[in-house]
């Protein structure tokens, strides 16, 4: 494997350590509940769900990071103010794990960040995210809110490359007065998590993993991705579910080890209900990192799953 | 004259191609329906950058469609079908953004102003988002998929640019991966420490 000449910054949310060296710390997994379409939410828009079987995913999660030794992360997704403040009222009174408010509407999420401000649960939040199409509204809202932990999308929707990219970042590239770093920093945010965005196999989906050396490498921020987002875009494969469905669930879980041997140190994996099998995978990659690494001086922290489960 | 590029649809995704020669396309936006044969090709779309350079691509390489049945579910928060419908009313600004779209990141990248301006001049938007129910969307097919004439201009094909650089310069390594062994991670390739 390999080592960062950069140093790596290593941040602690609620507890939860993500970044490091490849071998460091174990990755960071985070699931989503209440995503487009989940079976257990009765009404999107007021956030009504099945109480029982949110907190029976919830459960699931947690004890797999427990078992493993990979910090798991429960990533709330919400399209209306109404239902994710619901969400985020549910899920902190059954988990003690670290949240990931996240919305298409920036209306919602800025709501979330003043709601959690408010009920003082912003140093257990991250925000998803901070990206190309922030305006002065959501920078004033994150500036007066508590949240210091916040995903930067570098998703470029006018250049898809790794420069593009990267630019997006560092300087804004063509969109942007200034690049997400420093937009982040101005907004408060101490704990950057860079996603290098995963676009569609076919559209430069295989970037993010260059890009996650090369971010790491250039600022030595952590770095992860919902990097199933790329097999679930591919329709050949699609296609091939219909046949055989294990096919389809094959490439969604695997694609977690891309992720991480590109030295990824965080992942949303996508469906909550996956957890039991992505852990293991996980854990499975953390342990061969950190053997190839070992001969780099890079050791694994007291709770990585090579202390766990060998 | 010909009227649809080779290999189209030219930009893949999940659609579904019927009948070339149909001068309606279908775009269900967030909704999976059944697709329709009646139509030259029947699809999602769900983002507002992306998936709207998709359907303009496949448009303007068919000469054929001279509709485009926009319906389905809105894509929430995205407004994939509103920021369609904006693309075509009002075009691109010069940073690349859909003038007019509330839609969560509407740009466009691989898009020209005359790409653009094809698909405004080639195609009229029949706007029906939230409109789900196939046998009503089956009949705008019917009533459409004959109507008018053929665009009179070849089909539009994007070019693909090969990428490939060239690494002249190995400069320096970021990522240590042994004893004399580096990854520039900027050129993207593995050199040996002492090529520095």
């Amino acid at each position: 494997m390999f080592k960062f000449q950069k140093e790596q910054e290593i941040v602690n949310i609620a507890g939860v350590k993500i970044g490091g060296q490849p071998g460091e710390l174990p990755t960071v997994l985070a699931g989503t509940i209440f995503y487009e379409g989940h079976s257990i939410v009765d009404d999107a828009n007021a956030g009504v769900f099945d109480r029982s079987a949110a907190e029976d995913l919830v459960h699931v999660q947690d004890s797999n990071a427990d078992e493993t030794g990979n910090p798991s992360i429960i990533h709330i997704f919400g399209n209306t103010s109404k239902c994710i403040l619901n969400y985020i009222d549910f899920i902190s009174s059954i988990s003690d794990s670290p949240l990931i408010i996240d919305s298409p509407d920036p209306n919602v999420r800025m709501r979330a960040a003043e709601y959690v401000s408010d009920i003082g649960l912003a140093d257990k939040v991250i925000y998803n995210s901070i990206n190309m199409s922030i305006k002065e509204d959501e920078r004033e809202a994150l500036r007066t809110s508590d949240v210091d932990s916040s995903i930067l999308l570098a998703f470029n929707a006018t250049d898809s490359s790794l420069n593009g990219r990267m630019d997006l970042l560092d300087n804004g590239g063509n969109v942007l007065d200034g690049g997400l770093i420093d937009i982040a920093r101005q907004c408060g945010i101490t704990n950057m998590l860079i996603d290098p965005s995963i676009t569609p196999m076919g559209n430069g989906a295989g970037i993010a993993l260059r890009m996650t050396l090369t971010a790491k490498a250039k600022w030595g921020y952590p770095v992860g991705s919902g990097i199933h987002n790329a097999p679930s875009s591919w329709k050949w494969l699609q296609d091939k579910r219909k046949v055989d469905p294990l096919v389809y669930n094959v490439c969604d879980v695997g694609s977690t080890c891309l992720q991480q041997a590109a030295g990824g140190d965080f992942i949303l994996y996508g469906p909550i209900e996956n957890a039991s099998y992505i852990f293991p995978l996980a854990s499975m990659s953390d342990i061969m990192i950190n053997e190839a690494n070992s001969d780099l001086g890079i050791v694994a922290s007291y709770s990585h799953p090579s202390n766990r489960l060998l | 004259m010909e009227t649809v590029a080779p290999n189209w649809p030219v930009a893949k995704g999940d659609c579904y191609s019927g009948q070339l020669d149909s001068h309606i396309a279908v775009v269900t936006l967030a909704s999976i329906l059944e697709p329709y044969g009646g139509a030259a090709i029947w699809g999602s779309c769900k983002t507002e950058n992306l998936g709207a350079e998709k359907i303009v691509l496949n448009i303007i390489s068919n000469s054929n469609i001279r509709y485009v049945l926009v319906c389905g579910s809105e894509s929430k928060g995205h407004l994939a079908g509103h920021t369609f419908v904006a693309l075509h009313s009002n075009g691109i600004d010069h940073q690349g953004r859909i003038i007019g779209s509330e839609g969560a990141i509407p740009f466009i990248e691989n898009l020209d102003q005359n790409m653009i301006a094809r698909f405004q001049a080639q195609v009229e938007i029949i706007e029906r988002i939230g409109l789900t129910d196939t046998v009503m969307i089956r009949r705008i097919v019917d009533a459409y998929m004959s109507k008018g004439d053929v665009f009179d201009e070849v089909p539009m094909v994007i070019k693909r640019s090969g990428k490939r650089r060239s690494f002249d310069h190995v400069a320096s390594g970021d990522i240590i991966v042994s004893d004399g062994l580096m990854i520039d991670t900027t050129l993207g390739i593995v050199c040996d420490v002492d090529s520095e």
